[in-house]
């Protein structure tokens, strides 16, 4: 039997989803370079003990896995952030921070079959390692300015914070077990559950009701819902450095594409602040995610604060509209192959052309 | 801006509309289908498709439902990407373990084969029991397995129990309550936040409401 197929989850890209996918990576990759971002490349293959050594909840079904020739698990890696983390913790130990990487790579996860779902997708984005909080704002504008770049009319891009919900779960004396609940069950909007789980935590009143409201406090009135809801002074100075980013982020005339969600608390192993995500109308899934995520690089021996994000391409390319270039066809016999070399060289000069032998005796070009 | 909503076929349709009726939505065609897919609100900019249990979970996954009405039972055997943000306490039922009388399978030393419908979620219960167990899935009649040898007991869906007790069946433990539930997709909810939560807030009255009679 011949064999047509690919594995599950792949795709073929055609000529007119590859135009529109290299149009949108130059596009993303210029605001990247514009914000002083250079670019780096890894493998496509990592050692297994990498990411096992680093993320403490590794779903071991999502990871393509294999062996190498001395038996070593391999991985095909499901991000670029680990690469980047290891690069500067194994190559980059000598160099001046801050270090500004962009990437723009292929990641796999396998995923559900026969859902219509991508196990390979292209991330492009960028890695700041060396700077604190200081510099969440400047990420945020460049995922705006990126955003702005997709061609899409309407995009939100949605701020929250992991460290708002550790402050609260710190001071409600929750074990891990009960956070990594609680955590699921908020970023996941999962309110019947969550109501169910927090009334079985010994809290009181307020921090019961903290909990239950959590997944709520988005939209317009996100920041004032979350203030109301805080029972200490440091979870409302959380609130308070998020209006004031807030505040800055409307200065800077983002007003119309940004809101906030408290509610948003995914991979509390690797998220240490803020965290973000990009939607775009008629799009049922975000396109671009990143967050700060200080803790990773001392996984992997060097001890620095870092952020960053990623766009996956590949989701964008249903709306994204492919630019096609023009190409003249140059007919010529085939006797005279020499000669329509050198007139296809000089037609070239002023855009592409495809050379065609036939059996006339002339030559022409057409288009 | 307009909203998509699947619900689910069968044994929730009835009981799903009758609410959003009560809600003063405009369900007429939804009550008189004749041969069509989608439904138009009368009163609402909402269109309503009629789908298969675990086809609402898909349709909301890719965003082409912003909001689906769906049983528990299949969001715990299924997918995870969304967000599920209400329980309308209607189509109540249970999943329950049951085995033959007298060979409760919980208290069964070695080798356990469970036959279910739902092998996530057999499996998910007995390994919250401690327990390593095969799963055979089985696709109908699933208190067949057991009275005829093939599993120790069943997984399943349990209404009103007249089934099990008819084949001889003992219920021995209830793995969850169910209920259909008001499923979101991720993006839809950050791009529709009003229309939906107008949506959900609109349902949760009626839950309240039901609940005080």
């Amino acid at each position: 039997m011949t064999q047509i197929q690919i594995p599950s989850g792949m795709r073929d890209l055609t000529n007119e989803a590859c135009c529109a996918k290299e149009d949108l990576r130059k596009r993303i990759t210029e605001v990247y370079k514009s914000y002083g971002y250079r670019p780096v490349e890894t493998p496509l293959i990592e050692f297994y003990s990498t990411y096992q050594n680093t993320f403490t909840s590794l779903k071991e079904e999502t990871l393509y896995k294999f062996v190498d020739e001395s038996g070593q698990l391999l991985v095909l890696r499901t991000d670029m952030t680990l690469p980047i983390a290891r690069l500067v913790a194994g190559k980059y130990s000598l160099d001046e921070i801050p270090l500004r990487f962009c990437y723009c790579s292929n990641v796999y996860k396998v995923r559900q079959n026969f859902a219509g779902k991508r196990n390979e997708v292209t991330d492009c984005g960028i890695e700041l390692i060396g700077l604190d909080d200081a510099s969440d704002l400047e990420v945020l504008c460049c995922a705006l300015d990126v955003m702005a770049q997709l061609g899409v009319d309407h995009y939100t891009l949605e701020i929250g914070s992991s460290a708002f919900f550790r402050k609260a779960c710190a001071q409600s004396g929750l074990s891990d077990a009960e956070i990594a609940m609680l955590a699921d069950y908020i970023d996941r909007k999962e309110i019947p559950a969550l109501k169910a789980c927090v009334d079985t935590m010994n809290l009181d009143e307020k921090k019961a009701l903290f909990f239950k409201k959590l997944p709520l406090c988005g939209g317009k009135d996100a920041l004032s819902l979350a203030k109301d809801l805080c029972f200490s002074e440091s979870l409302s100075e959380e609130i308070e450095n998020l209006i004031v980013l807030k505040n800055t982020l409307e200065e800077l005339g983002y007003e119309d594409h940004v809101t906030f969600d408290l509610g948003k608390v995914p991979h509390l192993d690797y998220y240490t602040g803020i965290i973000f995500e990009g939607y775009v109308t008629g799009i049922g899934t975000s396109v671009l995610s990143g967050g700060r995520y200080d803790a990773l690089l001392s996984k992997l021996g060097r001890d620095l604060p870092a952020i960053g994000f990623g766009v996956k391409l590949d989701y964008l390319l249903e709306s994204a509209e492919a630019k096609q270039e023009k190409v003249r066809k140059l007919y010529y016999p085939r006797a005279k192959a020499a000669e329509a070399m050198k007139k296809a060289r000089e037609l070239r000069k002023d855009g592409a052309v495809e050379m065609i032998p036939w059996e006339a005796d002339t030559m022409e070009v057409i288009g | 801006m307009s909203l998509s909503v699947a619900l689910t076929k069968g044994r929730l349709e009835k009981e799903t509309v009758a609410m959003l009726e009560a809600c003063g939505y405009g369900t007429e065609r939804l009550k008189n289908k004749g041969r069509a897919l989608v439904f138009p609100d009368t009163k609402k900019d909402i269109r309503y498709f009629l789908v298969k249990a675990n086809d609402c979970i898909t349709y909301v996954e890719h965003g082409v439902a912003d909001i689906g009405v769906v049983g528990k039972d299949t969001l715990m055997e299924g997918g995870k990407d969304y967000y599920e943000m209400l329980d309308l306490k209607i189509g109540r039922c249970r999943f329950i373990v049951a085995g033959l009388a007298n060979a409760n399978p919980l208290e069964k030393s070695g080798h356990i084969r469970i036959g279910s419908k739902y092998p996530n979620v057999a499996l998910d219960y007995f390994h919250s029991k401690g327990r390593d167990i095969e799963v055979i899935k089985i696709d109908g009649s699933v208190e067949l397995a057991p009275v005829l040898g093939l599993t120790d007991g069943i997984v399943d869906i349990m209404e009103t129990g007249a089934t099990l007790k008819e084949n001889g069946l003992v219920v021995y433990d209830t793995a969850a309550e169910l209920s259909a539930r008001v499923i979101v997709n991720k993006a839809s909810f950050k791009m529709k936040r009003d229309e939906i939560m107008a949506f959900i807030n609109d349902l949760e009255r009626m839950v309240e409401h039901a609940e005080e009679n």
